[in-house]
């Protein structure tokens, strides 16, 4: 199965969500982490960024997420530069490691962005407790985070990075750490949040099983110079389930970005 | 900050409470004292526990002015030497860091001078008289035991918790009200315990140096005129000191930092 698209970069026209014009990342080391990077994101949409280690797939979501500053190109969030849309809190962050902080129980950790933003006293414990909810964890609001598994941990720090309902949410290999089978229900349990909250999410990882059952559309990206090679729409039908991942539609999409990578020469990727 | 979440646990046995465990250990060395003090039987080199309670009663109220002086001394010369400490690791954290580094440099300079002679200097500027200049001493001996601890605390967050709160556009206060200072309170308050004994070490050092009250004089004054009895009468009472301040720290402790003892505790 062969890629057909041809100009594989922007593609949802004037009201994109995240807008990324010729972007390009050097490190003071003379890396050049990302190069001549350009993506146009809708509000609403699922977007994975696969690749390899070394691909700028980190890279490019720290740009959004104003953690670090891009070398050359422009970038809009919400019509906004990355440091307006920090400061105007437009989106949850979810990091590699849970990131929880171990002097608060689950619910305070929950609670913690609605403190910093200001939020009125009286909102943050309902809140935080609808959240804890939407990730199956409100048993759990007075534990203490090292008190429970890698999974659960990583659902707190979903259930914070939508506490204050920001419109976007990056993450990070957020399931990056954790076993298989708890990777493939956390899958599941994400896709049913970005259905309910309608959230636009996204998502780097570099497994292409997670990427093809998660996505609206996977970023395929390839290292030295880390680069956008191709974008592949996934038009499998939603809502997405376990049978979704054993039908034939699934495993051409698979297909398709595993040649992407391969063009690239991103061999050494998760299958 | 609420409670540990604790599994059932049945009612653990006497010989584990704290309590329980003083009063043994109380018990068997003063016994041990007691017995060795009288077998060796000189008063003036090795006085026991019985002969040290009697000194006690000859002058009861006198003796406990003295040890409520020197409280006074230990106990706001540690507050002083931990609100500096606080301050200054604080301010090590915004200032730019060459600056940063030229204070560093300061502090560990005037941390090699020997305690001792710092000492004596500050009662030559602050006077015999009063607490004032004891305080001070066991403020500055507070401080040292302190400030590198506080500031390494501080600083040693995780990368991705600092970049969590940058995500939230978090002020600097607020970095350090909801990271910086409760990721450090563990280390602070080991540290905290350091300075309370190297405070009651400074007050005592004080008086040493330049006091016509408080146990460091008592001890120097009865020293004079051969009184051992009452040098370890007024050792005994810094002990006593030090304990109650240990004492609430631990408290503290308990109450602050309750999750650290309990998440190390599993390991």
């Amino acid at each position: 199965m062969t890629q057909s698209q041809t100009n594989p970069h922007p593609t949802p026209s004037a009201a994109s969500l995240v807008s990324v014009k010729d972007v390009s990342m050097v490190f003071p080391t003379g890396t050049v982490a990302l190069q001549n990077a350009s993506l146009e994101i809708a509000a609403g949409e699922f977007i994975s960024l696969i690749g390899p280690s070394g691909c700028g797939k980190t890279t490019l979501l720290r740009l959004l997420a104003d953690l670090i500053q891009p070398t050359s190109g422009s970038i809009r969030v919400g019509g906004k530069t990355p440091e307006e849309a920090r400061k105007s809190r437009a989106y949850g962050y979810v990091f590699q490691a849970p990131t929880l902080m171990e002097w608060r129980t689950v619910l305070q950790n929950v609670m913690l962005p609605l403190e910093v933003m200001g939020v009125p006293k009286a909102e943050h414990k309902p809140r935080a407790e609808r959240m804890l909810a939407l990730v199956g964890l409100e048993k759990f609001a007075r534990h203490y985070p090292w008190q429970l598994s890698g999974g659960m941990q990583q659902r707190v720090s979903i259930a914070r990075a939508l506490a204050f309902d920001p419109q976007l949410l990056f993450m990070d290999e957020p399931f990056g750490a954790l076993d298989e089978i708890t990777r493939e229900n956390l899958n599941l349990e994400l896709l049913r949040l970005w259905r309910e909250t309608g959230k636009t999410i996204i998502f780097v990882t570099h497994s292409i099983p997670e990427a093809v059952f998660l996505s609206t559309r996977i970023v395929v990206m390839t290292p030295r110079p880390g680069k956008i090679e191709t974008v592949i729409p996934v038009d499998l039908p939603q809502p997405r389930n376990f049978e979704t991942r054993e039908t034939t539609r699934f495993f051409e999409i698979a297909t398709q970005v595993r040649e992407a990578l391969r063009k690239g020469h991103g061999f050494d990727v998760q299958e | 900050m609420a409670r540990v979440v604790h599994p059932p646990r049945n009612a653990p046995p006497l010989w584990k409470n704290e309590g329980v465990r003083w009063l043994v250990f109380a018990v068997v060395a003063l016994s041990l004292w007691e017995v060795g003090a009288r077998l060796y039987n000189s008063p003036f080199l090795l006085p026991g526990p019985s002969r040290i309670l009697e000194e006690f009663l000859k002058t009861p109220a006198l003796v406990l002015a003295h040890a409520w002086i020197t409280t006074q001394e230990i106990v706001l010369g540690f507050l002083l030497g931990a609100l500096v400490a606080h301050l200054a690791a604080l301010l090590l954290i915004v200032l730019p860091e060459w600056l940063e580094d030229f204070i560093f440099r300061a502090v560990s300079t005037l941390n090699s001078i020997p305690f001792v002679a710092l000492a004596s200097l500050v009662v030559v500027w602050l006077g015999v008289g009063g607490i004032g200049s004891k305080v001070a001493i066991a403020a500055l001996y507070a401080f040292f035991a302190l400030v590198y601890f506080v500031h390494k605390g501080m600083v040693s967050t995780d990368a991705t918790k600092e970049e969590l709160l940058t995500s939230y556009s978090a002020s600097f206060v607020q970095r350090v009200r909801y990271l910086k200072l409760p990721f450090a309170l563990p280390i602070i308050f080991t540290s905290l315990k350091g300075a309370a004994m190297a405070a009651v070490n400074g007050a005592i050092v004080g008086e040493l140096f330049g006091a016509f009250q408080g146990l460091g004089f008592m001890i120097l004054d009865s020293r004079y005129v051969g009184n051992t009895a009452r040098v370890f009468l007024a050792a005994v009472f810094c002990t006593v000191v030090g304990w109650l301040l240990l004492g609430v720290l631990t408290a503290l402790e308990r109450r602050f930092v309750g999750w650290h003892l309990e998440m190390t505790r599993k390991g």
